[in-house]
């Protein structure tokens, strides 16, 4: 009789790029997770260069992957897995992807070239901050006092949103002329 | 998917007209959010032993409320509420004037009527006077 | 590969807190007490809410009877027996609250004195429409020379009697103290710990709003907005006496119900005094008290009564606290205030 064989899981050419991406936007995350914030577990998001990169060159789907493993796995990482730190950074990354989907969708109906990095950038720093806001409201801080935060923290995503946009531009167009 | 940027600079059109639709969007935040947590929004109307009555403060108007010495008039003005007249000695109640912020309270107890305003983000449980 | 990791994040824990949303607040307002009280229960079943306030109703009725400064009723009685140098035959309560009353007007120096019946009632504030002409100062001074006072009292097993036939009781300085008290055991005696009892104006606060204190406002003397705000630390009474509750005025003069016993005449130069402490009966009868003593005094009987967190505000708006009441308490408006070193 045979020996059992091994489960072989084969890796294929995608999914070794998503897990390189991936690893590059975890160790951002795990650095980010170091840096102080206004609130426990509001971070500005620099691992999202990452994903707007994945974004413009490989589609929504590949950004996907990128972002949410580097929730899960970056969590795991820190060991902030299943706390409340994890559950902002869910949030967040959710609320960015799914306006980012919606904006990609929409992209090709806009005129000249569509968004780029930074039109992508902002509306996903936007929403994840959004994000970010309501699960702290339903889960953490129970009452809408915390809204009285949302102005600045809003100003600040929009800022961030820029900053990771031309960013996440200057790194494509570098990728772009070699 | 792979596609391609045409353009060698750092910001498109679209890119542009977002930015500025966030920075128009960003002061309205501010004026929703911040400070305003304390204008009036409802007024709760209370004749003693009764349900309360939530009047929003964005319509202007008047109210006619009958409490056990007869009725009292409540006007609402542009996010602010007072009373107009009432059957009572002192009148009191009139004399606290216009009522706007959270918290703010006049009542007139010979009449049994109580009108305490509630800001959007109310402040307090209770109120000690 | 991805589709493993796909069952991964599928795998999410939606395990969130169900937190403190306003419809675990449960609010009544009863007219008792001669006022509007707001009684505010956190996380109480429907029914027990409904009859732990219909406890509170009935309770406070029967205080207001039973204790009524004027009209007839047990507290009647007893004045009548007092008034002709007869024993009267006092219940536990009864006893219990009177007893109380002595202590504490001993400690205010008799300024929270509840047997000056005759000199309200002399004032005109034995109605409930107030009104003038105030009394001639012969009649008043007649009333100051006989001198009564709840040390004037003596309580021999349950048998009260009174040595100066001019005592006349009326504990309307510190009864809503004392009833909300008593509502409050009510409510922990059906287990709810998480409450605010507020009778015009005057409450205790137990337990919290779920996660965060209680908040409470003070309210400013004469205007409607709020002054302070302070965060309720456990188990705590704020109440505050007021030139402003009740009052009459007679050719321009104003003439307001808060008797000093020493003068025989309402007392002046203080708008208000508030007090926070734990139960409300020494919080109403030190508040009176203070407010008697006046900017002068005020610090000195609060040490004498146990008070700490105090603040007086006087004829000129400047707001004077104790150390403690500025380090509690956030002043809200413009002020002028003077934070009292002590002595």
């Amino acid at each position: 009789m045979s020996t059992p064989q091994p489960l072989h899981l084969h890796a294929s050419r995608d999914d070794r790029r998503i897990a390189a991406l991936a690893a590059l936007a975890i160790a951002i995350h795990v650095i980010e997770a170091a840096l102080p914030s206004p609130l426990p577990g509001i971070k500005p998001g620099l691992a999202n260069v990452i994903t707007l990169v994945v974004l413009v060159q490989y589609g929504w789907a590949d950004a996907a992957w990128v972002s949410l493993l580097r929730v899960f796995a970056g969590s795991l990482l820190i060991g902030s897995f299943m706390t409340p730190t994890f559950a902002l950074s869910l949030a967040g990354a959710c609320s960015s992807l799914m306006m980012l989907a919606l904006a990609w969708r929409l992209n090709p109906l806009l005129p000249g070239q569509g968004l780029g990095a930074v039109g992508f950038g902002v509306l996903a720093s936007m929403a994840h901050i959004g994000g970010q806001l309501i699960i702290a409201r339903l889960l953490f801080i129970p009452h809408d006092g915390l809204f009285h935060l949302l102005p600045v923290l809003m100003t600040a995503a929009v800022l961030f949103g820029i900053v990771s946009g031309i960013i996440s531009q200057s790194i494509l167009i570098k990728l772009h002329q070699d | 998917m792979i596609k391609t940027i045409n353009s060698p600079g750092l910001f498109t059109k679209a890119d542009i007209v977002i930015i500025c639709a966030a920075l128009l969007v960003l002061p309205l935040l501010y004026t929703q959010f911040w400070g305003n947590g304390s204008q009036g929004e409802i007024a709760r109307v209370q004749v003693a032993g009764h349900e309360p009555l939530q009047i929003p403060l964005q319509r202007s108007q008047r109210y006619t409320i009958k409490g056990p010495l007869g009725a009292s008039i409540i006007e609402v003005d542009e996010g602010r509420i007072r009373f107009v007249s009432s059957p009572c000695r002192n009148k009191l109640c009139i004399h606290s004037g216009w009522l706007q912020h959270d918290a703010d309270f006049a009542a007139c107890l010979p009449n049994l009527i109580s009108i305490t305003v509630s800001g959007r983000n109310p402040r307090f449980d209770s109120i000690n006077f | 590969m991805r589709q493993f990791i796909l069952i991964i994040v599928v795998l999410i824990c939606g395990c969130g807190r169900q937190d403190d949303a306003d419809d675990q607040l449960h609010q009544s307002q009863l007219l008792a007490l001669g006022t509007l009280v707001d009684i505010s229960l956190w996380h109480v079943d429907e029914k027990l809410a409904e009859e732990a306030i219909q406890g509170i109703d009935s309770q406070l009725r029967q205080f207001h009877h039973h204790w009524h400064s004027w009209l007839p009723g047990r507290l009647h009685d007893i004045n009548t027996a007092l008034a002709t140098g007869l024993d009267i035959e006092l219940n536990d309560n009864e006893l219990a609250l009177l007893q109380h009353a002595s202590q504490l007007a001993a400690q205010s120096e008799q300024l929270f004195n509840p047997a000056i019946g005759r000199l309200i009632g002399l004032w005109g504030f034995h109605s409930d429409n107030p009104e003038g002409p105030p009394p001639p100062d012969s009649a008043i001074r007649k009333l100051l020379q006989q001198n009564p006072r709840m040390s004037d009292l003596v309580f021999s097993d349950h048998k009260l009697h009174s040595n100066n036939t001019a005592v006349q009781l009326d504990v309307g300085a510190f009864a809503k103290g004392y009833a909300i008290d008593q509502a409050i055991t009510l409510l922990r005696q059906r287990g709810i710990d998480n409450a605010i009892v507020n009778a015009g104006g005057d409450l205790r606060a137990i337990g919290r709003h779920g996660q965060r204190p209680w908040r409470i406002g003070i309210r400013h003397p004469t205007r409607p907005g709020v002054i302070a705000a302070v965060e309720i630390q456990g188990d705590e009474s704020v109440f505050t006496s007021g030139n402003y509750e009740r009052f009459y005025d007679y050719q321009g003069q104003r003439y307001n119900h808060i008797i000093d016993p020493h003068t025989g005449y309402p007392s002046k130069h203080t708008l208000s005094v508030t007090v926070i402490h734990t139960d409300a009966t020494t919080a109403d009868a030190a508040a009176t008290a203070m407010f008697i003593a006046g900017p002068e005094h005020w610090r000195a009987i609060a040490r004498q009564m146990g008070i700490e967190q105090a603040m007086l505000i006087d004829d000129h708006l400047t707001v004077h606290m104790t150390r403690e009441m500025a380090q509690r308490v956030e002043l809200k408006q413009d002020l002028k205030s003077a934070i009292e070193e002590p002595a």
